[in-house]
């Protein structure tokens, strides 16, 4: 890697654009970040534990996962402000695991934004260039253009506490990006926003990502969030990443439980592995389900709530894995109906499907007998 | 009846703590009023009033001896200052910052001084001294009390007063913006010039504009410590009240009340937490 590497490459000189990180002829397909057993411990705690992880140049990638599961613990040790207690860490092939933060070519958005109070908007965005030493006019030049990129311009002189939340998260977003990092860390930066607006800065960061090009690594316990924004995720339990995947992989295949429960509703239909094709569901039925696992393996099957079709007794398609139950509960939400289906069935037999059917569909009543089939291609088997 | 009854002992009991409020506060601020308005007297006389006149304040500043004692008490005060200020913030930020070998200890002591006695205080210090002295001399320099030992002094107590003043700022301190500064490539130096420093510099100021006062109205520890040509002006006046309350005094102690109110308010306006609004 070349010394300069905090500064904006040749393309962002070319083009005088702010932020205009390696354009797609410029990657050089050395990745991002790449972890190798990081872990990280305070005391007895292991926060973070052998995560294995390659982020590419140019990916917007999202570390998911419930409160204190390490993601954010992650972040910090890819910005510098925790060191890892073992394992390798490489940012665009430069190990810098033991580097202060002020020497790597990253920056953070953070959660509260953590914007300095006594400085205005503009005197925040110059901070970065400051501490390297651009000054005057070039330095001028570069805070206009980060302002106009996160369309603040009139803001320049307002205190941080003169802005509204979102304003405060373009301003965290400009005094970052001002310094053309080689990654972008952001951590929960839509989470001290309301939901409209959310949504909103949801579309605009997306939109700021493939505009400026560089990789943007970003932490949520969102997961409807990291389904919408990312190119892939990391889904990061108890210290430990799960899976790795685009949205659609860890959505339609999780690769366990955890994984199954957390991204979006599912249905966990218990069981035990029969073979590497069929899972014995204690509900009784014996259906079609490809799996790795060994035949005895206690697991669940994963069936989303939208592929379940309901139908009336005995009218299911030749051969697709069905249950009979009971509609338990319907709900009207005006683009859907979800339906709880009690399963009959004795002790642990005993369960409930939830189906998600478009309004299109005749309306089904409470008490009316159906039975639930899908596709087997729609299903996965998880176990812990 | 009954109701009525309550009703009556609430509205008595309301005037009750009415009119107690008004004699604390009568209490309390008569006899700094008598002061004021007599160091204004014309008469030669203390308690016989004949009259406004500022004339007792040209006396006083004419007054070779409350001149000089007023510029040890600057010179004390200013000095003590600036050292306990300094002292006082490292040490608020080291409790704050980190854990070190005998912290605990260090956090408990340090605010001693605040409870401490003045008079025990001022015992200490003069045998504390004494003793120094001796050891000293025995080297050779003859060292004696006087103006350097009552800064001295004054600098013991005052660090204890800036750190509590400093920490409570430091508590209400977002530690992120440290980090975000760091990440933002200020070295360790660079976020505590940039950041830290601006931030906590109100609690730093009203720390010493606190610890300015103190200095200016000790009297106890200055005289125990003070040698011959070490009188700071409390001492001074304390020394010359035993030839009895002349309108000199009067004048000279609303002058010493107005700058202590004067700093006192200061910084207690710096201490105010305060939105960033300018």
């Amino acid at each position: 890697m070349n010394g300069d590497g905090a500064v904006a490459g040749p393309t962002a000189e070319r083009d005088g654009g702010v932020a205009h990180g390696p354009g797609a002829e410029d990657r050089t397909g050395v990745p991002a970040v790449e972890m190798h057993g990081i872990s990280k411990r305070f005391g007895d705690v292991v926060a973070v534990d052998e995560v294995d992880l390659e982020i590419g140049d140019g990916e917007f990638f999202a570390l998911l996962g419930p409160s204190g599961c390490g993601k954010t613990t992650t972040l910090r040790m890819i910005a510098g402000l925790d060191i890892p207690s073992e394992g390798r860490l490489a940012i665009f092939g430069e190990e810098v695991a033991s580097w202060p933060p002020d020497r790597r070519p990253v920056n953070t958005v953070f959660q509260a934004y953590a914007l300095f109070p006594h400085m205005t908007v503009a005197q925040n965005i110059a901070f970065g260039l400051q501490m390297r030493g651009i000054r005057g006019a070039e330095a001028d030049r570069q805070v206009a253009e980060a302002t106009a990129l996160v369309r603040l311009e009139g803001m320049e002189q307002r205190r941080p506490s003169q802005l509204s939340g979102g304003q405060q998260q373009r301003v965290a977003l400009a005094r970052a990006l001002v310094n053309h990092p080689k990654v972008l860390l952001l951590d929960e930066p839509l989470g001290a926003l309301d939901l409209k607006l959310r949504q909103e800065m949801q579309t605009e960061l997306k939109a700021l990502q493939r505009e400026v090009g560089i990789t943007f690594i970003f932490v949520t316990h969102d997961q409807e969030e990291a389904l919408a924004m990312s190119d892939r995720v990391g889904v990061m339990s108890e210290g430990r990443l799960l899976q790795v995947g685009t949205p659609a992989q860890v959505y339609e295949h999780p690769a366990n439980r955890f994984v199954a429960d957390f991204i979006g509703r599912t249905n966990l239909l218990e069981g035990v592995v029969e073979s590497s094709t069929t899972l014995r569901l204690h509900a009784g039925a014996v259906v079609a389900a490809e799996t790795d696992l060994a035949a005895g393996t206690p697991a669940a099957l994963s069936v989303r709530p939208e592929q379940v079709r309901l139908h009336g007794r005995g009218e299911t398609p030749q051969g697709a894995p069905c249950l009979d139950g009971v509609i338990g509960d319907a709900t009207y939400l005006g683009h859907a109906f979800v339906y709880t289906v009690s399963i009959g069935g004795s002790g642990d037999g005993a369960t409930t499907i939830t189906v998600r059917a478009e309004t299109g569909s005749a309306a089904l009543a409470v008490g009316e007998p159906v039975s639930a089939s899908w596709l087997p291609a729609t299903t996965t088997v998880v176990a812990d | 009846m009954s109701s009525l009854g309550t009703a009556g002992a609430k509205a008595s009991a309301r005037r009750l703590l009415k009119a107690n409020a008004w004699f604390v506060f009568a209490f309390l601020y008569v006899p700094i009023v008598v002061l004021v308005v007599f160091s204004f007297n014309d008469s030669e006389r203390v308690n016989v009033w004949q009259g406004l006149s500022p004339r007792w304040y040209g006396e006083a500043l004419g007054n070779t001896q409350i001149i000089s004692a007023l510029r040890v008490s600057l010179i004390v005060a200013i000095s003590s200052t600036i050292v306990s200020t300094v002292l006082g913030t490292a040490v608020a930020l080291a409790l704050d910052r980190y854990r070190f070998k005998g912290r605990r200890a260090l956090d408990g002591t340090v605010y001693l001084p605040i409870v401490i006695p003045d008079i025990t205080m001022a015992v200490m210090l003069l045998v504390f001294f004494a003793e120094a002295f001796k050891l000293i001399d025995t080297f050779g320099p003859r060292l004696t009390l006087g103006v350097t030992t009552v800064a001295l002094s004054h600098i013991a107590f005052n660090i204890s007063f800036v750190a509590v003043v400093v920490r409570a700022r430091l508590d209400q301190f977002d530690r992120t913006l440290e980090e975000a500064a760091r990440d933002l490539y200020a070295t360790p130096w660079g976020t505590f010039r940039r950041v830290t420093l601006p931030l906590i510099a109100p609690g730093i100021a009203a720390g010493a504009l606190l610890a300015l006062a103190l200095s200016l109205d000790d009297v106890v520890i200055s005289a125990f410590t003070a040698g011959p040509g070490a009188t700071t002006l409390p001492v001074y006046v304390f020394s010359t009240i035993r030839q009895g309350v002349t309108p000199e005094l009067n004048a000279i102690s609303t002058l010493m009340l107005a700058a202590s109110i004067t700093l006192v308010v200061a910084s207690l306006a710096l201490q105010r937490p305060r939105s960033t609004t300018p």
